[in-house]
């Protein structure tokens, strides 16, 4: 069942289109990688998501309740940890964290367990009694998550948590969000850092301009974008390469997209076939014995399918 | 020319309301003197409408100076140290000192500027004849740059030594007062005396201008009725503020260095983590130990209220419990004056010196207290926080205005012990000390809510506070430049008819204070500032909700 659902979600500022019939869904326990250039429309999404901004049409969804209709209930089921901390002057950890559990109505008793368990949960125990705004960058977005886990949310919608963390905290943070997925919590996470969230994310929506461009599992989303996939037969010399070459193109097709690298003793090509069909032209190029050192699918990553939509769109 | 004198002065001349104060000034000098232009046939050859004028015009200027001035130079380093682009200047060729000059020049143009769009009514003033050009107005403008320099190294000085722009300007606007009022207290204390502390506080009330000024346009001295005193006054502020300016330039060119960054990160130690030793010295030290770890907020408070509290430098309670000690002392020592009768100061006046001093901290304190409460949660990004928080807007506010309202009650009943000593000594003060209580409490909910409501309508605290002071020193302390100019050149029907909207006024009239008794305020003033009170709250709730709504 879909945790987080937007509908033909519209969002437009007089005459400009912030955001064009956004439809998509999110399971419990799912990060959804939400990604897009600067302007795309991610941060008004989440806005609505959290309550902060009214669509112009269309409908969103969280733990079934309606983002504009209900927008007090999804305050206490969305933990929100925006792009920029919102830090209180003269305040400690603790007191900074005890404000948000009052806030939240937590009783006093409960809501001193939770803080501890909330800055153990994001690794900043030792930080209780430090002022808010002397941590550096890193603490403060683990303080953040802290916050964001107080009132312990259904949906936890995080923007750029990855941002400024040098790469030890990044590795953490990763970690963190997984240990999250996997107690049942459902996250919404943006971030330019693509590699990053394509380690973590089950599903990733790519939207440019205000429009969804593709949304679904990395895989999927490859596919959607690269009917074809790019194989690569590595050779051991470069005798064979005018044969292997001739061999591909007979498996595959004379329309296919064939290339070769003799530098790099390469033969590269793209093709539609499913393994089983490639089994063919691997046993020829066995038996004609051209010296094939390696004969794999080039992975694509979440960067090269973000940067397809990218050109795509213009 | 120093490349900072030249980005500073085109970053202010550039903004809205750099043009708004040129025009503004203008037009206010331009009005004055067409208030006072002839217009029968007979020509005053005395020049005494004229030097009415001038008075009026010199004063209103002393208070643009000292009330605008200090705005610029307080956050014009605190802002770039904010901003990371004081690390950028340190990292060029330029040393400390020509930046300090730089941004010293920059302040400096801009206050030259606004005194040059003041010259023509100055012009006009000597066209009309009685104000001399060296001895009058060329000498009003020379102590009025020195001021402007006087209150520019104040400022810079401030700004360099603080952490955030509106701690900047709070302090800046309590040492200008400090400097342009407080120092004048002593003097008036110990007139007549001449011993050691006599000669001292002579010298210590010249580091204010107001003397100089007054002397100048033929108001002798603070307090001296008009009389002319035997020792000019206006050579010793020349020195002194000169003097203190240069100490302020050095001590602010000596902070100018890489230690304004290299600050280590505060360790964050409790009392709780301390030695027993440790522990017994903070007991001794502290009633209230800011170091000891604040316990949970109860759901039966506010938790606005408490977060208010807890993020205000001094808004902990061992500040205020400080604050609280200091006005009792001021309160009682002034009706001690009242009561042993010393100086031949009457009740009234006393009662009007309390007025005044609950007036001062009324007017220093609510803006610096309200004008941040919503800004600055706008500035800072955590408004948004607070939004997605499922408190109301209602309670938001609340717990806002109550954060305001309980120091300023404290503050107001910790001066209250002075009226109940002058009431033990004149019982018949009853009545009279009921009106200025009411007077005293409705202009403490004008200044809560037109401070509060200047913070929800600017984005940047500095801003905010920066209005919230105009506002209210245009209202209690311009309204009496009018005052200052009764019998000539303005009417009594004038003065009274401005008056009725000063809130201070209406408390002196109220407290009995000699100048006021003959104007008739109360109730008038009450139902003014009270409509206002409640058009400023009905403005506040809907800017609160209007804020928390959904974009």
């Amino acid at each position: 069942m879909a945790v987080v659902e937007t509908r033909d979600l519209t969002k437009k500022y007089g005459s400009f289109v912030a955001l064009d019939r956004l439809t998509l869904s999110v399971e419990r326990g799912q990060i959804l990688g939400f990604v897009g250039p600067n302007g795309a429309g991610k941060t008004t999404t989440i806005r609505i998501l959290v309550g902060l901004a009214r669509p112009t049409s269309g409908s969103a969804r969280v733990a079934g309740a309606d983002c504009v209709t209900e927008a007090r209930k999804i305050k206490r089921l969305v933990g929100y940890m925006p792009d920029n901390f919102g830090s209180y002057d003269n305040m400690r950890v603790g007191e900074y964290l005890d404000f948000f559990g009052a806030a939240f109505g937590i009783p006093r008793r409960e809501r001193v367990q939770r803080i501890g368990a909330v800055l153990d949960t994001a690794r900043a125990g030792s930080f209780r009694d430090l002022f808010v705004e002397t941590l550096s960058h890193g603490m403060k977005q683990r303080v953040a998550v802290a916050r964001t886990l107080l009132h312990d949310p259904a949906v936890l919608i995080l923007d750029e948590p990855a941002n400024g963390l040098d790469p030890e905290a990044r590795i953490e943070m990763r970690q963190l969000l997984l240990d999250l997925a996997e107690r049942g919590k459902t996250l919404i996470v943006t971030s330019h850092i693509l590699p990053e969230l394509a380690r973590i994310c089950h599903r990733v929506a790519i939207i440019t301009r205000g429009r969804l461009r593709s949304f679904g599992t990395l895989e999927e989303i490859t596919r959607q974008l690269r009917p074809s996939r790019p194989m690569e037969i590595q050779l051991t010399s470069a005798a064979a390469l005018e044969r292997v070459l001739s061999l591909v193109r007979q498996t595959i097709g004379p329309d296919a997209e064939v290339s070769s690298s003799p530098a790099e003793l390469v033969v590269r090509f793209r093709t539609t076939k499913r393994d089983e069909e490639l089994t063919g032209l691997l046993t020829a190029l066995v038996a004609a014995d051209a010296g094939v050192a390696q004969f794999r699918e080039v992975q694509t990553d979440l960067e090269e399918a973000f940067m397809t939509v990218a050109r795509e769109s213009g | 020319m120093n490349p900072i004198i030249r980005r500073e002065l085109l970053e202010v001349l550039r903004t809205r309301k750099a043009l708004l104060l040129q025009v503004g000034l203008a037009v206010g000098c331009m009005l004055l003197v067409l208030v006072r232009w002839p217009t029968s046939a007979v020509s005053d050859l005395t020049g005494a409408r004229s030097l009415e004028v001038l008075r009026v015009f010199g004063y209103g200027l002393l208070a643009g100076i000292l009330l605008l001035v200090p705005a610029f130079p307080a956050t014009t380093i605190v802002r770039e140290k904010i901003k990371g682009t004081l690390a950028l200047l340190f990292n060029s060729p330029l040393t400390p000192a020509s930046i300090y000059l730089g941004k010293l020049g920059g302040v400096l143009g801009f206050t030259a500027v606004l005194l040059v769009m003041t010259l023509p009514a100055a012009a006009a003033c000597y066209v009309l004849g009685g104000a001399g050009v060296r001895g009058g107005i060329t000498l009003l403008y020379a102590v009025l740059g020195v001021a402007a320099l006087q209150m520019c190294t104040l400022g810079l000085l401030v700004s360099c030594r603080s952490q955030s722009t509106d701690s900047a300007l709070r302090f800046t606007y309590a040492l200008v007062l400090g400097i342009a009022v407080l120092t004048l207290v002593p003097h008036a204390l110990l007139r007549g005396s001449s011993d050691l502390w006599a000669q001292l506080a002579d010298w210590l009330r010249c580091l204010s201008p107001v003397p100089a000024v007054m002397e100048i346009l033929g108001h002798a001295d603070v307090g001296a009725h008009g009389m002319i005193v035997a020792e000019s006054v206006l050579p010793r502020y020349l020195i002194m503020a000169l003097l203190f300016s240069l100490v302020c330039a050095l001590s602010t060119i000596a902070l100018f260095n890489h230690q304004l960054f290299d600050r280590s990160r505060p360790a964050g130690v409790m009392t709780e983590d301390l030695s027993t030793l440790g522990q017994a010295f903070r007991r001794l030290l502290f009633l209230v130990d800011p170091q000891r770890r604040s316990g949970s907020m109860s759901l039966w408070i506010n938790p606005v209220m408490v977060k208010e509290f807890r993020t205000r430098r001094f808004g902990r309670s061992h500040w205020m419990l400080r604050l609280v000690a200091v006005c009792a002392i001021l309160s009682l020592g002034l009706s001690y004056v009242a009561a042993s009768g010393a100086l031949g100061w009457t009740i009234e006046v006393i009662g009007g010196g309390l007025v005044l001093l609950q007036i001062a901290l009324l007017i220093l304190f609510a803006p610096s207290l309200a004008a941040g409460l919503v800004s600055s949660e706008r500035e800072s990004g955590s408004w948004q926080l607070l939004r997605m928080t499922p408190l109301s807007p209602g309670k938001i506010l609340f717990g806002k205005l109550c954060s305001v309202a309980w120091p300023l009650v404290l503050l107001l009943c910790a001066t209250l012990p002075g009226y109940i000593v002058m009431m033990t000594v004149k019982p018949e003060l009853g009545y009279q000390v009921q009106r200025v209580v009411v007077c005293l409490a409705l202009t403490a909910v004008f200044a809560v809510l037109l401070s509060a409501a200047a913070s929800t309508f600017f984005r940047v605290t500095a801003l905010a506070t920066t209005a919230s002071y105009l506002a209210l020193l245009t209202l209690c302390v311009g309204t009496l430049l009018i005052w200052l100019g009764r019998g000539a050149p303005f009417g009594h029907a004038t003065v009274a008819a401005v008056l009725t909207i000063n809130p201070v006024a209406a408390a002196l009239q109220a407290a009995e204070m000699p100048g006021f008794t003959q104007y008739e305020l109360l109730p008038a003033n009450w139902w003014i500032i009270g409509a206002a009170c409640l058009v400023l709250l009905v403005f506040l709730r809907f800017r609160t909700w209007q804020l928390c709504r959904p974009e």
